[in-house]
């Protein structure tokens, strides 16, 4: 039988990407530009976040008029943001699931990890997928410290561009060595604040995850 | 782009015993080589040793095997294989080492087997960046390597 006729028969689970990186590198940033840039696409979509104690950045997605507030989940993770994505992503998952459930043709959900370290990583059986951000303020030496984070995501985002001038950043030297580190698996750069750079980001999550082209 | 979704069965299974046959006379089975780390993908795009773009998805319950049948019709099969899992095994010289090679592996989230009295640590990526992290216990002769990978 045809796999194709074989998955008509059966829906198609949502793909699941990750979002980790460093606390303040632009996450949620990321995320608020991801939202209208894919939908833009046509991507069905839905949200889920990850706070400490909090759902801060659910909330401030929900208020954001970006997308249908009940699309956006709230996971807490209580403990060190990784536990939650890696060690036992249990929480995520059920918040995917339930996502799933409420919005049968959900075709995307992004996981937006807590603020964490560079040593963050996500559990495959989390997300299909998973970018890792870090910024430019960060100092331009964090490729170079070859955190699992930063060597092992699929996609590695480098934001805040804009600042690099006023924190002594040589930019394309800094991605040069994100390559380098990284075995010449993607880096791409942006710059949230302004939406630089998102339509790259977009565009590879459609041909990698939702297989568009 | 091939889209392919879940896998229909394995190459050793009776059902497709006769068709994949058939088309091994005919050159017809391609094999799509999957990294052993991403085994547990349940979405990837990959080609095959013949170069068709395969866009692969899984159910959350399902898994891909060495052998898995991805497609089937009466021109070609594509059939999953993996690379072998690089497995580096330690054995610890006294209860103390074990201790500490076990708090190592734990912190560092290594993934590893338990083998008898060895440790079995499955790689994810160059065996020198494991080996760095435990030199100290290496150069004691607290942990003994029993194999290279």
């Amino acid at each position: 039988m045809n796999p194709l006729q074989r998955a008509a028969g059966s829906r198609i689970a949502a793909a699941r990407v990750g979002i980790g990186g460093p606390v303040g590198s632009g996450k949620t940033a990321l995320v608020e530009r991801l939202i209208p840039a894919l939908m833009a696409r046509g991507v069905d979509l839905a949200i889920i976040t990850n706070d400490l104690v909090t759902a801060e950045d659910a909330e401030r997605i929900r208020r954001s008029g970006l997308i249908d507030p009940a699309r956006v989940s709230a996971v807490e993770a209580g403990a060190c943001p990784h536990t939650v994505i890696r060690e036992d992503p249990t929480l995520n998952i059920e918040a995917a699931d339930d996502l799933e459930r409420r919005f049968p043709g959900v075709e995307l959900i992004l996981i937006e990890s807590g603020g964490d370290n560079l040593a963050s990583t996500f559990s495959r059986d989390l997300t299909d997928f998973w970018m890792f951000v870090i910024d430019v303020g960060g100092g331009d030496d964090i490729p170079r410290k070859r955190g699992p984070g930063v060597i092992r995501c699929d996609t590695l985002v480098i934001n805040k561009t804009d600042l690099a001038p006023y924190v002594g950043v040589d930019l394309e030297r800094m991605r040069q060595q994100a390559l380098a580190v990284r075995d010449n698996r993607p880096v791409l750069l942006t710059n949230c604040r302004k939406g630089e750079g998102i339509d790259a980001v977009v565009s590879a999550i459609e041909r990698d995850v939702l297989f568009r082209a | 782009m091939l889209r392919l979704h879940g896998v229909l069965g394995h190459e050793s299974d009776t059902l497709y015993h006769a068709r994949l046959h058939a088309l091994e006379h005919h050159d017809g089975i391609e094999l799509l080589f999957v990294p052993s780390e991403e085994a547990g993908r349940k979405r990837f795009r990959l080609a095959t040793d013949r170069g068709t773009d395969c866009a692969v998805s899984l159910a959350r319950g399902e898994e891909l095997v060495d052998g898995a049948l991805l497609y089937i019709d009466e021109e070609k099969a594509i059939v999953a294989r993996f690379g072998r899992q690089r497995v580096w095994r330690l054995r610890p010289a006294h209860a103390a080492a074990a201790l500490k090679l076990g708090w190592n592996a734990g912190n560092l989230h290594w993934r590893v087997r338990f083998e008898e009295d060895c440790l079995a640590i499955l790689l994810d990526g160059p065996l020198a960046g494991y080996r760095a992290r435990i030199a100290h216990l290496l150069d004691a002769g607290d942990i003994v390597e029993l194999a290279d990978v």
